[in-house]
């Protein structure tokens, strides 16, 4: 077996089979997907609804248990969660209770992430994080005096707050508007540590449904597939890193996005069909 | 002129098309309905003009005085401060029973909420003494208590028991995993977990255990003073029953809603100020 460098995350032949409480059917949401994700790497995954996304990236944070195979972090198997992975939730899952501000600092007050930290260090992330996904203003608010993307900003800069070395985001800017998207998509970028060499660079695995986001953020875009949920292919983006908006107009982002789209076309055609 | 826009006025009511579309501005009645009170005040009014009108045809004062004889007693009551001595003394008793009440039950929900196997051993004992009424315990609670100021505590404390330990069962049952999972991914511990995030979910459910325990524990007082104390409002009330003294057992009945009202409004007070989350939710 090839010994893999270098490899912050490694699934080995990873399913996932949920049965139905009553009825006992089982079905089969992620089928044998094996990945390593390098350490300071980017990956995207895209593909069809319900094709284990979510699912994946649940089994990698620790919150599930693979049916089948064995996820390791640093060669060591994940038997649970831990503050080194933060997760964003597709659906966010904000504290009701919590203002903005408390929600965002929630990690930092109550989890590993605050403990070598200060309260006035704490008091300061909180205010930076506030600022950074725009929500000034609104940091005494409850999420449910928010709107959709009110909401999913608070979530990514709870993660972001909490300063984890991986970072595992589902669907992180699907509910913001185009100019808000574009804005905290190079955020992102400069957060992951773009500018910074590999060593230094946090890993982040990325889910969406937009192939230029993918294509735009990715070293590594994971396309999956349906019935059951599959690895179809695997992409390399190998365009020069820093990024700005200017590489959305080169031929090479073009190339890239219509080959991803070739790849999921047929099932997202199936889909609506 | 103006005569020309008084004609114009019908006109453009019966006119459709936009005008008509618009919302249509309230007039003055409707107006005054919309001042907070009003619309509790005219139901108030509705029910003292029903039983008026029910005393007058019964002619009968011990069986349904009118409203101003029990008015008339009731200032009389309060003049010589019998009314809030027994009021105060009934309240007390209700706070006292509350508390117990409170804290057996709570810690007790949220625990058996916690512990699969706690409720399981804790869950058909509750089950099995929930339908029975506590006023059935009264002929018991007199061996054991005598007449006087425990027998009541005693009563409330069992009927509010139920509604709390049960609410807060189900609020700890119903707390959100996908928010203890996004705590766990935090690197938040167990008890921290317990304390910061099942507690905060559930306490809304619980709060409303509270106010339901209320309304059963201030129904109870009643038949447990009227039988089984010395003083309070239910003991007040079977003593002017006995001096067939109507207007006094109305007044005091009055009494005994508007503590009621006012200790759940309290209560409402309390919603707001621990739950502030819970008001005002939109859709979304
Ligand atoms: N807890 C669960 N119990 C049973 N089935 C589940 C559960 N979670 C997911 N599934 C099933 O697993 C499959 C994959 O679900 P998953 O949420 O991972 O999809 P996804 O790729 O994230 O989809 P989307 O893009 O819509 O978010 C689906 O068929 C879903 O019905
Ligand atoms: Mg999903």
């Amino acid at each position: 077996m090839q010994a893999v460098e270098n490899a912050k995350l490694r699934l080995k032949d990873v399913t996932k089979t949920f049965i139905a409480p009553r009825t006992l059917k089982p079905t089969v949401a992620v089928s044998d997907v094996t990945l390593d994700i390098m350490r300071g790497e980017f990956v995207c995954i895209v593909g069809p609804s319900g094709c284990g996304k979510s699912t994946v990236l649940n089994m990698i944070a620790g919150l599930e248990a693979p049916s089948d195979g064995t996820i390791f972090m640093d060669d060591r198997p994940i038997s649970g969660p831990s503050a080194e992975r933060g997760v964003m939730f597709q659906d966010y899952a904000l504290f009701p209770w919590l203002t903005v501000q408390d929600n965002i600092g929630f990690g930092l007050r109550n989890g590993t992430p605050g403990h070598s930290l200060s309260a006035g260090e704490i008091k300061d992330r909180i205010e930076a994080h506030i600022d950074l996904v725009r929500l000034r203003g609104s940091e005494a608010k409850y999420p449910h005096q928010l709107s959709g993307g009110m909401r999913q900003r608070v979530a990514l800069a709870r993660l972001l707050a909490n300063g984890p070395d991986v970072l595992l985001m589902d669907e992180p800017l699907g509910a913001l508007d185009a100019q808000t998207r574009l804005i905290l998509q190079s955020e992102l970028l400069r957060i992951w540590g773009e500018t910074s060499p590999t060593a230094q660079r946090k890993t982040a695995i990325f889910i969406t449904h937009d192939i230029e986001e993918a294509v735009f953020l990715a070293d590594r875009v994971v396309v999956m597939s349906r019935h059951p949920g599959r690895v179809r292919a695997l992409l390399d983006i190998d365009l020069p890193r820093p990024r700005n908006e200017h590489v959305r107009t080169t031929q090479r982002f073009g190339e890239l996005s219509e080959e991803i789209w070739q790849l999921i076309r047929d099932e997202a055609l199936e889909a609506i069909a | 002129m103006e005569k020309t826009q008084t004609g114009a006025k019908p006109a453009s009511r019966d006119g459709d098309g936009p005008a008509n579309a618009a919302p249509q501005r309230p007039g003055l009645p409707a107006m005054l309905l919309e001042i907070p009170g009003v619309v509790p005040a005219l139901s108030f009014a509705g029910f003292v003009a029903l039983w008026w009108a029910g005393a007058a045809w019964n002619g009968n004062s011990i069986q349904l005085p009118t409203p101003p004889e029990v008015f008339g007693a009731l200032v009389s009551l309060a003049r010589d401060g019998e009314l809030f001595t027994n009021a105060g003394l009934s309240l007390s008793r209700l706070i006292v029973s509350m508390s117990i009440a409170v804290l057996i039950a709570v810690p007790l929900g949220f625990w058996m909420g916690l512990s699969e196997t706690l409720r399981r051993y804790v869950d058909p004992t509750i089950e099995l003494l929930r339908p029975i009424s506590g006023i059935a315990w009264i002929p018991l609670a007199l061996f054991i208590f005598g007449v006087g100021g425990v027998l009541p505590v005693f009563i409330m404390t069992y009927v509010a028991f139920f509604p709390l330990v049960m609410n807060t069962f189900a609020g700890v049952r119903g707390a959100d995993p996908k928010l203890v999972a996004a705590a766990r991914t935090m690197g938040v511990g167990r008890l921290r977990i317990t304390a910061r995030v099942v507690l905060p979910s559930a306490l809304p459910t619980i709060m409303v255990g509270v106010r339901l325990a209320l309304a059963g524990a201030w129904s109870a007082i009643i038949a447990a003073e009227l039988i089984g104390a010395p003083t309070g409002l239910g003991f007040a009330i079977e003593w002017y029953r006995e001096l067939l003294a109507s207007p006094k057992v109305f007044a005091y009945v009055g009494v005994i809603a508007g503590v009621g009202y006012l200790a759940d409004l309290a209560l409402q007070w309390l919603q707001r100020r621990l739950t502030p989350w819970t008001v005002g939710g939109g859709l979304s």
